[in-house]
């Protein structure tokens, strides 16, 4: 299982699409600095499928005063939960 | 990667060669066998036929690739075009000691080798 | 599908253009420094990379150097696993036989699978 990274919002950068596209089935994707725009219920659907496998950094959530707006199925995440994820994936592999 | 800064000039017959600061030529269009022979010279190495036909290898390998070859890729530049006897890194090393990508390559008239350290 | 590229040790994606930004550029540096030191390498073309497989690539307007000859050379260093995003040509009208490589394709399951598949991936 790997942890993929995307840094960049789905509103305006495809790297999005890269990810996803370099997923299996099993892993799980965090969404950090302006990626967490990808939490919004507008833009979530971009990450259909990943349901239960979808985290946001809750710093990066906070500091754009997105934290309370984000959608109910994307798993919120601090840094000690990112340290988490890193420890239980493989590898990390990051797009930006 | 090549620079442009001059550090000093190599002085053959009349002319003057502008090198950098690790000895290769600035200006890669002013090689000439001459300027080759003038290299080697200060690197104790007294250029015989066997290092000509690397110094060409080398020189057609920039001509295609716009590189200098580290050493994995100039052995197998060299064992192309020269066969497999002389496409082995004893071989360079024995006609280039030290480092022979980059040895080469100065006397060839390339840019310092990228991608070796 | 074929495993020859998962024992390889390090992917490295390109997903940018050539002249547009040094990215494409400083991924290919890295590839060729770790197959100079005797790794094993694969490429990953994604995204607009694909373009960077494009025959007939030119200088800049100024002069700039491109990348293609920097493709050409990949074989002398031994990097010989060329795969591309087949969704990548396809979203730019491409197909594999207009470019200057031997690549192969890769479908959305297939592409995930080979960055399973890779002890280093690095992305540019």
């Amino acid at each position: 299982m790997l942890l993929h990274v995307v840094n960049r919002s789905p509103a305006t950068s495809r790297v999005y699409q890269q990810a996803l596209a370099g997923m299996s089935p099993e892993d799980r994707l965090l969404l950090i600095e302006d990626g967490v725009q990808g939490a919004l219920p507008q833009l979530v659907r971009y990450y259909a499928g990943l349901e239960g496998r979808l985290f946001a950094l809750k710093e990066d959530l906070e500091s754009r005063g997105l934290l309370g707006r984000c959608d109910a199925s994307v798993q919120v995440v601090d840094v000690d939960g990112f340290v988490d994820l890193t420890e239980e994936a493989e590898r990390t592999v990051s797009w930006y | 990667m090549a620079t442009t800064a001059i550090y000093r000039y190599l002085a053959v017959d009349q002319d003057q060669y502008a090198l950098d600061p690790e000895g290769y030529l600035v200006n890669m269009n002013e090689w000439s066998p001459e300027v080759a022979k003038a290299l080697a010279e200060e690197e104790g190495i007294t250029l015989t036929e066997e290092h000509w036909e690397i110094l060409q290898v080398l020189r057609d390998f920039y001509a295609r690739y716009e590189m200098a070859p580290a050493m994995r890729p100039l052995v197998k530049a060299v064992a192309r075009t020269l066969g497999p006897e002389k496409g082995r890194s004893i071989h360079l090393m024995r006609l280039f000691p030290g480092s022979p990508a980059k040895v080469a390559a100065r006397l060839a008239g390339l840019p310092k080798p990228t991608h070796c350290l | 599908m074929q495993e020859h590229h998962d024992d390889s040790d390090l992917l490295v994606i390109l997903r940018h253009a050539p002249h547009g930004s040094s990215w494409l550029r400083e991924g290919l540096d890295a590839a060729l420094v770790a197959a100079a030191f005797g790794r094993r390498v694969s490429l990953l073309f994604m995204g607009e990379g694909v373009t960077a497989l494009l025959r007939g690539q030119q200088l800049g307007p100024l002069g700039q150097k491109g990348t293609a000859a920097t493709l050409e050379m990949l074989e002398m260093y031994d990097i010989e696993t060329l795969l591309v995003e087949e969704q990548g040509l396809s979203r730019l009208g491409l197909s594999s036989d207009e470019l200057m490589l031997e690549v192969e394709c890769l479908s959305p399951s297939a592409l995930a699978r080979v960055l399973s598949g890779h002890r280093l991936v690095l992305t540019f």
